[in-house]
């Protein structure tokens, strides 16, 4: 009963602390709770790993990519614009501003060298390819 | 148990896709209003803004450049359409809103009515 009494405020005050610096919006783009800047999807093909992270309104010159073996980092400073001037007052702010820095790991068949990166409408897309040797083949059989 | 009406409910229950809710920060300056909404991967044919009496509706559609025979392997962002809906001031002019979309953040900016305006007098030095 004790531990349960114990238990439960605390509970409450990590949703408080989770309300206070990460607004709904994070909660709802991950349908759970986003601790981390930028979202990311990762899809994979036979041929290569796709790595989208949402990330609106950066200049891509701002967003440092690296590959080290089989790690790839994300970073960068997000910074808005014209935020508050002399007579502006906010309403609401939920947009992330700040430092970021998201580290995936790659799997084993990727091919580190050739890694192409596009900006396009506020989504950074990676593409990395997987190494030819550990794509599917197909074996042609020739009839005698 | 009727197997077919147990298809049919989880294939609704497929179709029904959250619409995820963009992060917005609002700025108010004796002007008006300015909104900035985060829109990762939607294009500007992709995006829809409609006020309808006092209501400004937003709703855009994330469009990922994707190839053939993609697997998802992590999700962060697992629907593909944002939407958000605000409530206008009636101090707001709703026929004048601009709006503009920049890699993924729509700005707009909604003045209030001329009525509503500050106004600066002038006075004479007789």
């Amino acid at each position: 009963m004790i531990s349960n009494m114990l238990r439960f405020p605390f509970s409450m005050l990590d949703n408080e602390m989770e309300s206070l610096f990460y607004p709904e919006v994070y909660r709802s783009l991950a349908g759970h709770s986003q601790l981390t800047y930028p979202p990311i999807n990762i899809s994979t093909t036979d041929k290569s790993v796709d790595v989208y992270l949402f990330i609106a309104g950066m200049n891509p010159d701002d967003i440092e990519l690296v590959i080290e073996k089989n790690m790839l980092s994300v970073s960068g400073t997000r910074k808005l614009p014209d935020a508050q001037g002399d007579d502006k007052g906010s309403y609401r702010q939920e947009r992330f501003e700040g430092s970021f820095k998201r580290v995936i790991t790659l799997p084993e068949t990727v091919d580190t060298e050739s890694p192409q990166a596009v900006y396009k409408d506020g989504v950074l897309h990676i593409t990395i390819a997987k190494r030819a040797e550990t794509q599917p083949r197909q074996i042609k059989i020739s009839a005698q | 148990m009727n197997t077919e009406n147990k298809e049919l409910t989880t294939q609704q229950n497929k179709v029904e896709v959250a619409a995820l809710t963009p992060a917005t920060d609002i700025y108010e300056s004796k002007e008006g209003v300015v909104l900035y909404v985060d829109l990762p991967g939607v294009s500007k044919s992709a995006l829809d803004i409609d006020v309808d009496q006092d209501i400004l509706s937003i709703k855009g559609k994330v469009d990922l450049t994707t190839q053939e025979n993609m697997q998802a392997t992590y999700m962060d962002v697992r629907a593909n359409i944002y939407e958000r809906r605000f409530t206008l001031g009636d101090e707001l002019d709703s026929s004048k809103i601009d709006a503009k979309l920049d890699n993924g953040v729509l700005k707009l900016s909604i003045p209030r009515l001329e009525q509503h305006q500050p106004k600066k007098i002038t006075i004479k030095v007789a």
